[in-house]
């Protein structure tokens, strides 16, 4: 095994420990620093595979933009960790078997199929003609794009304060 | 240089209007009088700018950007349709005081969306004028004063058009994969060679999911109900009306894409178009909620649009875009005398038409005009409209399906013609006061019902206009 190869079972066995925990976590904010640590799994795989732009872009926007946004909304919400009841074996064997089905076809496809074996063409796009196609080619989209955060923002901020308005309305009931 | 931002006048002047109501959303102190007056005279201004572009024709932003007779004629419908939606605004009692900024906001930022989703001719483009139209729809929704309803309204309606959107990515992915292009000028030369394909016709579907979410299509209807109930009068004549004439026009133009050669495609047409007009029909007879009948009505009225459109004919595409502009005028009459009969903003039980015609002898006789006019009653636009469509569809020997819409017409005239009972039959249980009407809403109300009559007897204008505009389709 080379030492890429090692590199890569590596990142790939962490990337996997990391998902799991951030799916099983009660605590929200745990189970984000977990999804983190995976992000910044695949940006370094990303890398590996020789794509440093998708591998920036993978912590620019996922690990950081999107997941401190979700922080900041636990955060702010203060939402206490639920204390929702453990799944029963009839919820999760389900889930389970197909999940195992899954896994059993893969193995399948990866060792029989011999398509797996050819090596795909690496598609190579420098950032600068990559930022330039999406900003000049797609200018239109990009600007659509900003202005529907704008109306989002504001809708947020409207929702929210509806809520917050509602939630002292009650505490007013009860007293 | 110039010329390119010229195409762009009518969308350019809606985004100053939304920057306008952004910067009054921020002033400290409610006006509704300052902002109902500030939108009805922009809306004003918007519609003479639309007509005034109406001519204009070209490509804009690498070519994602078409603005032709088609495109320009939806703008007028669309400013027309927001104009006559602010009219409505005069008491906005469904909303806080202090959101009424917003509201218009919203309301303009929705029309720039639709605008620029007439106009778009690159499927990125259209995805995210798409969903900039929704959102501003999924806040204009919950903004409805009181809790309760609304919120479930706001919720189901984000849901469903959540699903709606990645259906149609699902779509917009496998059209990408088939024709490895997001340009619809290429891809009205490729897709016709490949529509014979599994992935191509599936694809082109999934992406008229997400239109039919708009158009409250059959298998996507669930959210109408609820929503047309739930939002502020207002805002549901806006739904109703403005954001039905956009998915209209988008989904004629998705289906040209097909070049008319797909029988699975027309079959699959067929099939949702007699769908939603025998459910719509159907559930129509037993509400008792006035805006939930105009619900489940524009359901069974989508039904009726999809014959026009899946007809594939130019005579198909000019009678739809016809009858998008008599539902749009019909529906928005429907829903002036909806806001003004119940002038605190509740929603509007069908016995509380008892007695209109004592109360208020011209809106009364607009709510017949109009009704009649969904009903397909001759003098009316609504009869030429559907004629029109029928004729397009007789044309291509879709005979059957033209039997069941007119079975199902004429279903539906049993619950059109209980409104109008209700408004000229019945009597109160307690003696009402006369309803005031304005001025203003006099001449609007009479401007309507003028509509309604002259271009139902006299249609050839409009359908000359329609025509002209269905050619640039093809």
């Amino acid at each position: 095994m080379t030492v890429y190869g090692a590199v890569f079972y590596i990142l790939a066995g962490v990337i996997l420990i990391a998902t799991g925990l951030a799916i099983t976590r009660r605590n929200l904010v745990h189970s984000i620093v977990y999804l983190v640590i995976s992000f910044f799994g695949s940006a370094m795989l990303y890398y590996l595979f020789g794509a440093p732009l998708l591998a920036a872009l993978e912590i620019i926007i996922y690990a950081g933009a999107i997941m401190v946004l979700f922080l900041f909304i636990i955060m702010m919400l203060r939402v206490e960790p639920s204390a929702l009841r453990k799944p029963t074996l009839r919820q999760w064997l389900p889930a389970g078997v197909l999940g195992l089905i899954y896994v059993a076809v893969a193995i399948l496809v990866v060792t029989t199929d011999p398509g797996s074996q050819t090596i795909l063409e690496t598609a190579l796009a420098r950032p600068r003609v990559f930022g330039r196609f999406l900003f000049q080619r797609y200018w239109l989209s990009v600007e659509i794009v900003s202005f529907l955060l704008l109306i989002a923002l504001v809708g947020a901020l409207y929702l929210g304060k509806a809520f917050v308005k509602e939630g002292g309305d009650q505490k007013e009931d009860q007293s | 240089m110039m010329n390119v931002w010229t195409l762009f006048i009518p969308e350019l002047y809606c985004l100053l209007m939304a920057v306008v109501f952004f910067g009054l959303a921020m002033s400290a102190r409610p006006n509704p009088r300052r902002d109902y007056f500030a939108a009805l005279f922009m809306a004003g201004v918007g519609v003479v700018v639309a007509l005034a572009c109406v001519r204009l024709e070209g490509t804009l932003f690498f070519e994602a950007y078409r603005v032709d007779l088609f495109s320009q004629v939806f703008k007028v419908m669309l400013a027309m349709g927001f104009f006559l939606v602010v009219c409505l605004c005069t008491e906005l009692n469904g909303i806080e005081e202090r959101h009424h900024p917003e509201f218009y906001l919203f309301l303009t930022t929705c029309t720039l969306a639709m605008m620029m989703l007439v106009s778009s001719v690159e499927l990125l483009t259209i995805y995210v004028a798409l969903e900039l139209s929704s959102y501003s729809l999924y806040i204009l929704v919950p903004l409805r004063r009181g809790h309760g309803v609304d919120v479930e309204a706001g919720i189901k309606y984000l849901m469903v058009g959540a699903c709606a959107s990645a259906v149609m990515l699902f779509g917009l992915s496998y059209v990408f994969g088939v024709t490895h292009t997001t340009y619809l000028v290429e891809i009205i030369h490729v897709l016709p060679g490949v529509i014979g394909t599994p992935a191509a016709i599936v694809g082109l579907l999934l992406v008229l999911c997400g239109f039919f979410f708009k158009l409250a299509v059959f298998p996507f209807h669930f959210w109408a109900p609820d929503v047309y109930q739930g939002a502020a009068n207002q805002v549901t004549a806006y739904i109703a009306t403005a954001s039905k004439v956009a998915a209209v026009a988008i989904i004629m133009r998705v289906v040209a894409l097909s070049g008319g050669s797909s029988k699975y495609l027309v079959d699959m047409l067929v099939t949702l178009s007699i769908a939603s007009m025998t459910l719509g029909n159907l559930v129509a007879i037993v509400q008792k909620d006035m805006k939930r009948l105009l619900a489940y009505s524009s359901i069974s009225h989508a039904g009726y649009v999809l014959i026009g459109i899946l007809s594939m004919s130019a005579t198909g595409y000019a009678s739809a875009i016809f009858y998008a502009l008599a539902y749009l005028v019909m529906n928005l009459c429907c829903f002036l005398v909806v806001v003004k009969v119940s002038h605190d903003g509740s929603d509007l039980k069908i016995a509380q038409l008892a007695g209109l015609h004592r109360r208020a002898p011209l809106l009364a006789m607009a709510l017949m005009l109009a009704v009649f006019g969904l009903a397909g009653i001759p003098p009316t636009i609504g009869f030429t409209g559907k004629f029109l469509v029928f004729a397009a569809a007789m044309e291509k020997g879709y005979v059957a399906l033209v039997i069941i819409a007119m079975i199902n017409a004429t279903i539906s005239l049993y619950y059109y013609i209980l409104v109008v009972k209700a408004a000229y039959l019945m009597e109160p249980d307690e003696e009402l006061p006369r309803l005031p009407v304005s001025i203003p809403t006099k001449v609007l109300t009479v401007a309507l019902v003028t509509a309604m009559v002259v271009f139902g007897v006299a249609p050839s204008y409009l359908l000359e206009v329609a025509r002209a505009a269905a050619r640039m389709l093809m």
